[in-house]
């Protein structure tokens, strides 16, 4: 049986400015991404990565090219219809979660089932087993500003899938969590496009997603290019140990003449707390 | 996205208290300047009111008290009084003028009392005497706690100096206070001692007052009578008119303030909330959707605006008269129909600015970590 593909991309493209300060931040990309794949967008800071996931998310215009979703052809449509379709077809995991403050975890994963066909009353059902999945069953009541990192994103998640979208697309969903917390996010993740048959289309710096993606694309100047294995440069977290690589890390820090590398935000912030203890764990 | 909009409103209640709280302010101010001007006008026609009387009888051509002048020959009181179908006769001399007191001057109703005449004078005495005698004067209470003028003390009309032998309770006004002398000083004053302004008329039992009144122009030449509902009500009606330029200009402010408050604290809440709306819009949510739930901020806002401020008018207006002795206030419900109208314009209105912000938003900006 041929899986069908879900998401689709052709000679995508994306400039700022004009003339001799045109800026290409996506060059003429084109890819396809089949139902139950989980692919990973990564490369260096500023390689355009996020500039293709929103316009792969039809939140921004490409300047030529066009996003092919569920097979319908997205650059024809109005502002309301690309709305509309993103309701249903998409769901987003971003990287600073982006929950809403007044709003329960109840109430934040059935904000976008008022879009969808059926409201939040057809979604009641499926809210149960999202949080169940989640493990949050527990803390469905409780407002954001008391839950953990982890917990945040895997609520944005529940929040994602509420409308049983074919697509999820996910802005480093690890970047703000520690390993730990961050392996959880990622198998959840792993296990949408495995058993939910979701396509997920993931940017991240996380080397440690490759060994459970089904593709890995490596996006360098605004274009998707083979990545050559010598180019990894793997140094490790003082703070959690976890491996990474230096050549594609966005978070480092500079101290005492030493260069060190985080996974995440929380990591150095960690760090930065007592220096000192971190420094002669790593040496 | 309308449940969201005000589960965070509600979310810091703190916030939205002082957001209403300010707005509700800005109402008050409207209602305030209604309730001073409409205690004033009210206190003008105080005195018509309180002679309750049946006719009022004054110089042709003339059908007010209030910023008018009226002089009638005294004959005319006796002529009157000796019509069959009159009971009772009272005649004062009056004076719209400005009476130095502590040092600082009072425009007044000087009303000049005749010793023939029973009715006219002070109806609710503090302390003294009520019927002022030559080189005597009754004024109001408020004037001796603003002032510290008391009985003994010396006043000055225009420019004969008078010697307070009374105090009088419900005769002041920032407009005009009543203050009581003798005919024969205010006549030689104006140098009209055997003239009155005004004569009150009482009709015996049985008697319509129409009728009276048609008599009474029918004997009397060049006379104006009215009733004494219709002298009252063009009394009013000239004083609010007076006003009326004011208090619209008045209201106009008070509106915009409120307008601009609301606007200001939409806008803030809206741009506090850009990262939410940014989510929103990025999930799917329209402009239009938002728009909606900005406009529901401002609505709610704009209400407990004006829900606070008939709260606090109520008790600002029973309190406030206590501690400012010149404040004459009245509140009617009539003054917060206008301000129930333009709440919900207000609203929308307010709401556009954040309109403004709504639309710009970008989604994009949820990728921001």
């Amino acid at each position: 049986m041929t899986i069908k593909t879900i998401l689709e991309a052709n000679n995508l493209t994306k400039s700022f400015g004009s003339g001799t300060s045109e800026v290409h931040a996506v060059d003429n990309v084109s890819l396809k991404i089949k139902r139950g794949e989980l692919v990973l967008i990564m490369g260096p800071s500023g390689s355009g990565k996020t500039t293709l996931l929103s316009m792969l998310g039809a939140l921004l215009d490409p300047t030529s090219g066009n996003v092919v979703i569920d097979d319908k052809n997205i650059s024809t449509m109005t502002n309301t219809g690309l709305a509309a379709l993103r309701a249903k077809k998409i769901g987003f995991v971003f990287q600073a979660f982006n929950l809403l403050e007044a709003l329960t975890v109840e109430e934040n994963i059935l904000f976008p089932a008022q879009l969808n066909t059926g409201g939040i009353l057809a979604a009641k059902a499926r809210l149960d087993k999202l949080l169940d999945r989640i493990g949050l069953t527990n803390r469905r009541h409780a407002l954001p500003n008391t839950l953990s990192g982890g917990e945040k994103q895997r609520v944005a998640i529940a929040r994602a899938l509420i409308n049983q979208p074919p697509i999820i697309l996910a802005d480093e969903p690890t970047g703000n969590l520690d390993s730990h917390k961050g392996q959880e996010v990622m198998m959840i993740l792993h296990d949408i496009a495995r058993d939910d048959g979701c396509a997920v289309l993931m940017v991240t710096h996380d080397p440690r997603v490759e060994e459970i993606a089904d593709r890995v694309l490596w996006l360098e100047d605004g274009a998707i290019r083979d990545r050559k294995s010598e180019q990894h440069s793997w140094v490790y977290d003082p703070v959690c140990g976890m491996r990474i690589d230096e050549w594609t890390a966005t978070i480092s820090k500079e101290y005492k003449n030493q260069k060190y590398v985080f996974c995440s935000q929380r990591c150095l912030e960690r760090f930065d707390d007592d220096p000192e203890r971190y420094m002669t764990k790593s040496m | 996205m309308i449940y969201w909009s005000i589960k965070t409103l509600f979310s810091e209640p703190m916030r939205l208290m002082v957001s209403a709280l300010a707005v509700a302010v800005s109402f008050i101010l409207v209602i305030f300047f209604s309730a001073v001007f409409e205690g004033e006008s009210d206190q003008i026609v105080a005195y018509l009111k309180k002679m309750d009387t049946d006719i009022w009888v004054m110089q042709k051509g003339v059908s007010n008290m209030h910023m008018a002048s009226s002089m009638l020959w005294d004959w005319k009181a006796d002529k009157i009084e000796k019509l069959p179908e009159v009971k009772e006769v009272s005649a004062i001399l009056f004076l719209n003028g400005p009476i130095k007191i502590g040092g600082k001057d009072w425009f007044a109703y000087i009303i000049g009392l005749s010793p023939k005449y029973q009715r006219g004078g002070p109806w609710d005495m503090f302390k003294g005497k009520a019927i002022p005698g030559p080189g005597e004067a009754v004024i109001p209470e408020v004037i001796n706690r603003l002032t510290g003028v008391t009985i003994g003390d010396e006043i000055i009309m225009l420019d004969r100096p008078l010697k307070v032998v009374g105090l009088t309770r419900g005769t002041f006004s920032m407009a005009s206070s009543v203050v009581f002398v003798s005919h024969e000083d205010l006549g030689d004053l104006v140098e009209a001692p055997d003239q009155y302004s005004y004569i009150m008329v009482n009709a015996k039992p049985g008697v319509s007052t129409q009728s009276l009144i048609k008599n009474i122009k029918n004997e009397v030449d060049k006379v104006n009578v009215l009733s004494n509902e219709d002298f009252i009500k063009s009394d009013w009606t000239l004083a609010v008119q007076m006003g009326a330029e004011i208090l619209r200009m008045m209201t106009t402010i008070g509106t915009l303030l409120a307008t601009l408050i609301v606007a200001f604290t939409a806008y803030s809440l809206i741009a506090r909330k850009k990262q939410e709306l940014a989510v929103a819009k990025a999930l799917g949510f329209s402009n239009g959707s938002i728009y909606l739930a900005a406009l529901c901020q401002s609505v709610v806002i704009t209400g407990l605006g004006l829900l606070l401020s008939l709260l606090l008018s109520y008790t600002v207006i029973i309190w406030l008269p206590l501690v400012i002795p010149q404040l004459n206030l009245t509140v009617r419900l009539h003054h917060f129909i206008p301000l129930a109208i333009i709440a919900l314009p207000v609203a929308v209105v307010a709401s556009l600015i954040a309109a403004n912000t709504v639309a710009r938003v970008d989604p994009m900006t949820v990728f921001k970590g």
